[in-house]
């Protein structure tokens, strides 16, 4: 029986492969040559997106800098930058790159995809932070100007990134951010957190670790050669100067400061206490806060505790009269003031 | 009248695109705020009253709730569930097959020989679409008619989302909603139903999840199957005063394996290929309501037990001339099935069945219930004894002629155990695919939904045949 079907198989087995291989439109031969294309593509658009950066950070952009931030060679950085210059997206000003108005067009293109997958990744998707700047790193070659507007419609075109950064509108204007560094914030003032930097990951992990999120109030208490104190939210936490040097905040005049926010949470009621909504956490986002406000969850809402599930987890609330189960992990992400307690029971 | 300054489209938008960067990213949550501030304010004025001294829910609530018992409720009441769905529904399912299958069936073959039909057309009309269709009404009726309203009354008194609110922390831990419990409980009534049931989960993940694994929750059509195998070859290894608590505890231990499959099942997809899909819980505890008895029972024979049914009878149909098809139609001097399994046969016998079975189960496509049958009357024409026909589904009386013929066949122990594993965890039903279809939209999902139980199915008795074969050589 093997002889007779042998034949047949590997017949079968053939035509796969060359289906597979030459298919039209999809065929592996043609993808292989796509992605070769592409990948000339990305290190196009990635090199202007680091002009850009280095411009407005008035940095010296130049053919060393465009080689270190792609980690290519300096001959294959050679060769890119003089595509750039060949397609008049940049021009010599001495000794440094300045991106030309096209140049800056295409920039702020790549740019906008980048924020607005972010915001989309934020917003729509279960991914955790740590992962949003990777994959917008990727989408951000692959989206077209049109998919980034119809995109930003869907997402009822946001002005800011999840980590605070302006979105550039289709035609590429951006709101300027005035944000100063923690590191150089002045001592004792109310601040609000307007940025995260997300780059490079390992120190926007610790930011991320940290609990903290643009829209915090914050107060420093200290500031040393080596670290920063500051409070949040009724937390005190002391970073590194070189990782607070990537939170930027902006005075917010408040008579309380973040200092006297109290710090209790919905999951510190026990059954039968009650408490006032004074925010709901940054951390709490999309669609979870959408269900949320959807519920009445909203400053000022008077939730009560009512009883925990014979599992020990998720906790009743009477919320707005309604009873409403929520786990321990949401419960943390709402700050209440606590109420005298009625005896109603 | 003073005439305005009117704004071109471009001046207008312009202004829009100022503002927008003015307002911020919040605008939406101070709108939702200012809403919900008016309406408190409103209702604070015209609402009032007070609450009783006694509240009946939260007495209810604090005993179904409670650590001690919560649990022991729930076991409880299901248990009770189980108890009269399968116990009631074999008084009707005997009646309908007496009917169906006893007096329609040979009536109306008798009606078509005598005015003159070709026997092959009587076969396919008769032998194979009437029959598999009856067979499949008779045994998927009752219990679903019983099932369903019950299951449906616990749910429009409340007790349900309290189950949910129980069970949580324990689907949490997997990565799942504690609704899931619910949609699952629908599931071993029948598949189908348990996937429309994950309507209620309200987050995307989640309930990807729960219809995705839907399928390894043991279904009406399937109980039929184990408990007959269960009983013949594993009850029959003990003396014989144990052989019933033996082959009980044997459906038990493999419906319990299909609930710990779902939670690592649920575990692996929430933390791979779900990972991105968004997710929020929230569960309403909503009051305590006298069940309305008799609505519920018109709606959940209407929206369920309807809809599951005819389904089933619109894909038994064609199988059921399939199925007659392939036992008739000859190539050379064997029938098309018989090629068929002889081609299957060494796939088959790597996972510890045999062509036979792996065939039965593709023809059952349509409705498991027909599996254990389908396997009989392959095997009567492979063995080449006397059974009710080639192409003619049918069932022996005695447990012990089953067996007789099962062991002709070829079956061993380890078929047994085997062929249980694979009714536990093979794909769905096509009533069930065609179902998640609908639910999810999407040709990934349920392909997904499909082959994930096979794999499984799969590897588990790939898995158990080498171990064995293993363990029977060194022994």
């Amino acid at each position: 029986m093997v002889s007779v079907l042998t034949i047949p198989l590997i017949a079968i087995f053939v035509i796969v492969a060359i289906l597979l291989l030459f298919r039209p439109n999809s065929g592996l031969f043609l993808r292989w040559r796509n992605v070769r294309r592409k990948a000339k593509q990305i290190l196009l658009e990635d090199a202007l997106k680091h002009l850009f950066h280095k411009e407005n950070a008035n940095g010296e952009p130049s053919i060393q800098s465009v080689s270190k931030a792609l980690q290519l060679s300096e001959d294959k950085a050679l060769l890119l930058v003089s595509i750039i210059l060949d397609e008049d997206l940049a021009v010599w000003e001495g000794n440094k790159l300045r991106l030309t108005a096209s140049g800056r067009l295409a920039a702020l293109k790549t740019l906008r995809a980048h924020r607005l997958w972010e915001r989309y990744l934020a917003d729509k998707t279960g991914f955790s932070e740590d992962e949003w700047h990777a994959r917008a790193d990727r989408a951000e070659h692959i989206l077209s100007a049109s998919d980034a507007d119809a995109l930003s419609a869907q997402l009822s075109h946001p002005t800011y990134d999840p980590h605070g950064d302006p979105i550039p509108s289709a035609s590429g204007e951006m709101a300027k951010l005035h944000a100063i560094p923690l590191t150089t914030a002045d001592i004792h003032q109310s601040f609000e957190i307007v940025h995260l930097e997300d780059e490079p990951p390992a120190i926007y992990a610790q930011l991320v670790a940290a609990e903290l999120y643009p829209g915090m109030k914050l107060e420093i208490s200290e500031r040393t050669q080596q670290q920063v104190r500051f409070w949040t939210n009724g937390d005190e936490h002391h970073l590194p100067t070189h990782v607070a040097g990537n939170i930027y905040v902006l005075p917010f005049p408040d008579k309380r400061t973040a200092r006297d926010i109290p710090k209790l949470r919905l999951a510190d009621l026990k059954p039968g206490q009650r408490g006032k909504v004074v925010a709901l956490s940054p951390a709490c986002r999309g669609l979870e806060r959408r269900r949320m406000m959807d519920l009445g969850i909203l400053p000022g809402t008077v939730i009560r505790a009512e009883f925990v599930s014979a599992g020990g987890d998720p906790v009743a609330y009477r919320i707005r009269e309604a009873l409403i189960a929520l786990r321990q992990e949401q419960a943390r992400l709402i700050t209440i003031q606590p109420l005298e307690e009625k005896n109603d029971s | 009248m003073e005439k305005e300054k009117t704004l071109t489209p471009s001046e207008l938008l312009t202004m829009a695109e100022d503002l927008r960067w003015q307002i911020g990213g919040n605008i939406h949550e101070h709108l939702v705020e200012g809403i919900y501030t008016d309406a408190s304010r409103i209702a604070d004025r015209v609402v009032t009253g007070e609450r009783p001294k006694f509240d009946l829910d939260r007495a209810i609530d604090r005993l179904v709730t409670s650590r001690v018992w919560g649990i022991p409720i729930m076991i409880l009441l299901f248990t009770l569930v189980f108890w009269i769905t399968i116990s009631g529904a074999n008084i009707p399912s005997d009646f309908l097959a007496s009917i169906l299958i006893g007096k329609i069936y040979p009536a109306i073959k008798e009606i078509a020989f005598s005015i003159g039909t070709p026997w092959w057309l009587v076969g396919i009309l008769i032998d194979g679409m009437y029959l598999s269709t009856a067979w499949v009404i008779s045994v998927m009726l009752p219990p679903m008619a019983i099932f369903f309203p019950l299951f449906t009354l616990l749910e429009d008194f409340g007790y349900l989302p309290r189950v949910a609110f129980n069970l949580d922390n324990l689907f949490k831990k997997s990565g799942a909603h504690g609704k899931q419990a619910l949609s699952m409980m629908m599931g071993f009534g029948c598949n189908a139903a348990g996937v429309i049931a994950t309507r209620i989960i309200d987050s995307p993940r989640e309930r990807l999840i729960a219809i995705i694994t839907n399928n390894f929750a043991l279904c009406n059509g399937r109980w039929p199957t184990m408990i007959l195998l269960a009983v013949i070859f594993i009850g029959a290894l003990v003396p014989a005063h144990l052989a019933g608590m033996i082959s009980a505890l044997a459906v038990v231990s493999v419906t319990l394996l299909g609930v710990l499959i779902t939670f690592v099942m649920n575990w692996l997809l929430s933390r791979s290929i779900l990972r991105g899909e968004a997710s929020a819980f929230s569960l309403e505890l909503p009051p305590y309501r006298p069940p309305r008895i008799l609505q519920t029972i018109y709606t959940s024979l209407i929206d369920r037990t309807a809809y599951v049914l005819w389904r089933a009878v619109v894909f038994a149909m064609p199988a059921g001339a399939a199925i007659w098809l392939v036992a008739n139609l000859t190539i050379g001097d064997l029938s098309l099935a018989e090629h068929i399994i002889n081609l299957l046969n060494p796939v088959a016998v790597l996972i510890g069945l045999n062509g036979v079975i792996l065939f039965a189960y593709m023809l059952a496509i349509p409705a498991n219930e027909i599996v254990i049958p389908t396997v009989l009357m392959l095997t009567v024409l492979t063995a080449g004894v006397q059974g009710a026909g080639a192409g003619v589904l049918y069932e022996l009386d005695s447990q012990a002629g089953t067996f007789e013929l099962l062991t002709l066949g070829g079956w061993s122990l380890l078929t047994a155990v085997n062929t249980m594993l694979f009714t536990l965890a093979h794909n769905p039903c096509s009533t069930t695919i065609y179902t998640i279809y609908k639910e999810t939209g999407s040709v990934k999902w349920t392909a997904i939904a499909t082959l994930l139980p096979l794999g499984v199915g799969v590897g588990l008795t790939f898995g158990l045949t080498q171990v064995w074969r293993l363990v029977e050589a060194w022994l």
